[in-house]
């Protein structure tokens, strides 16, 4: 499959993410020439044990993943971040883990917004909020290069469009940046041919960032 | 949902259930050579059923089957749940059940350790089935079911039957909460045809082997099964 780069809206120090700076972004999108195409919408939910008793919590582990994902919509990923697990299933493995009873749904995140194509590229906007609410919580980017499946192969190009990319965006003064971090793929035993295992990780890997900045800014507050 | 019916039949005659089977669905036999994990929640995981009553605790339960014989071997999890249950399920001959299956890829044994589960007993299913629609999706499984000598010891010296001499058959079909019904009476219909050979009722009702089972083989042997029964 085409590979992709998540990205995530970094706030600078001091400010939180908004709905004007989402709507500035997909405008961005539109004035690069990318085409509305359509939603999407991805999820990621955060699942906890049901123990015995709370002190047994630390038996177990603190960051079971689980997420669906536009492009497989008959598959679901679940994720140990911590011990470097990615696995994919078919999506009734949500229906096993309910009548399982051993973990219960923590936190559930989802991903939504539009679908731009822009030449060989595609592009995914969309708002991070919490299931059940609109309090947005970031926002997500995704760039997909459509032509190749080889994640070294495809790097110049992609960071040169993503180089483009910022520099249209930062033209806009908006009080922050989208930021990429790339997961080492190789510890989930993921090779360079991508596969929507490695777009599981990335998204493990952007909320997890988001988390770690909203609670630097918490403590700051 | 699903349908169930076992029953078990000697080794010496599954030849003709073989034969019978095959005149019967008009399709090829599947071999297969399963290796099933069977895998409980540790002491400290609980369900739902134990937290509303403290005094009964419940370990959570899940196959992960391998199919050893596919060109392209996959996981597939497996959930069986509770039968059916009142009046209605009693008065009928067929096992009406959850089972919940998905697809996974091969670290799923890793995930399942991972979040807790224990390995608590492991199986080597060696055996052919057929698939085939008849009123229902249904599946003829015939298995000798083997327990391994060493921890995941799949081949063949380390496997040792369970029952020397008798194997598994296990008739199953895909239902749903609104075609159970006519899912059931298409299992029960279909295992008549059988009942010369072996009587199939539901799991945990063992019927043993029939009296008929030796002379029903010997008919079929002896003509290739072109006689009707």
């Amino acid at each position: 499959m085409p590979l992709k780069w998540v990205l995530h809206w970094q706030p600078n120090a001091g400010t939180t993410v908004n709905t004007q700076i989402l709507n500035e972004v997909s405008q961005c999108v539109e004035s690069i020439n990318g085409v509305k195409e359509g939603r999407w919408k991805a999820t990621l939910t955060s699942y906890k044990p049901m123990v015995r008793e709370q002190s047994l919590t630390a038996e177990f582990p603190r960051d079971f993943l689980g997420i669906s994902l536009p492009e497989q919509p008959d598959k679901y990923y679940f994720m140990i971040r911590g011990q470097r697990l990615v696995v994919e299933a078919d999506s009734t493995i949500q229906t096993i883990m309910d009548k399982l009873q051993s973990y219960k749904s923590r936190v559930a995140l989802c991903f939504e917004g539009f679908q731009y194509q822009l030449g060989d590229f595609q592009l995914r906007v969309g708002k991070v909020v919490p299931s059940h609410s609109e309090n947005l919580r970031g926002i997500v980017m995704e760039v997909e290069y459509l032509p190749i499946s080889s994640m070294e192969k495809a790097r110049q190009i992609i960071e040169e469009f993503v180089d483009i990319w910022q520099e249209a965006i930062s033209k806009r003064s908006l009080p922050g940046h989208f930021m990429h971090i790339e997961p080492n793929f190789a510890e989930y035993g993921l090779l360079d041919h991508y596969t929507p295992q490695h777009t599981a990780v990335q998204y493990a890997t952007v909320v997890a960032q988001m988390i770690a900045t909203q609670t630097v800014q918490a403590a700051r507050n | 949902m699903e349908c169930v019916v076992q029953g078990i039949i000697e080794t010496q005659h599954v030849e003709a259930l073989e034969i019978l089977l095959q005149g019967l669905c008009g399709v090829h036999r599947e071999d297969f050579r399963i290796h099933e994990l069977c895998l409980k929640s540790g002491p400290n995981l609980e369900n739902n059923k134990s937290s509303k009553k403290k005094s009964r605790l419940v370990a959570s339960e899940v196959r992960l089957l391998f199919d050893l014989y596919q060109a392209e071997p996959t996981w597939t999890v497996k959930h069986v749940g509770g039968a059916m249950r009142g009046a209605g399920a009693d008065q009928i001959s067929v096992l009406v059940r959850t089972m919940v299956e998905s697809k996974a890829s091969k670290n799923v044994l890793r995930l399942f350790y991972a979040l807790g589960y224990k390995l608590d007993h492991e199986l080597l299913r060696v055996g052919f089935a057929f698939h085939f629609q008849r009123g229902a999706r249904i599946t003829v499984a015939v298995s000798s079911v083997n327990k391994m000598l060493k921890l995941h010891a799949t081949d063949g010296d380390e496997a040792v039957p369970v029952t020397p001499g008798i194997q598994l058959v296990e008739v199953t079909a895909p239902a749903t909460s609104e075609n159970y019904s006519e899912v059931v009476a298409a299992v029960s219909s279909f295992c008549e045809y059988l009942a010369p050979l072996l009587h199939l009722s539901k799991p945990g009702v063992s019927t043993g082997v029939v009296p008929t089972a030796a002379a029903a083989a010997a008919s079929l042997m002896s003509d290739g099964g072109g006689t009707t029964l």
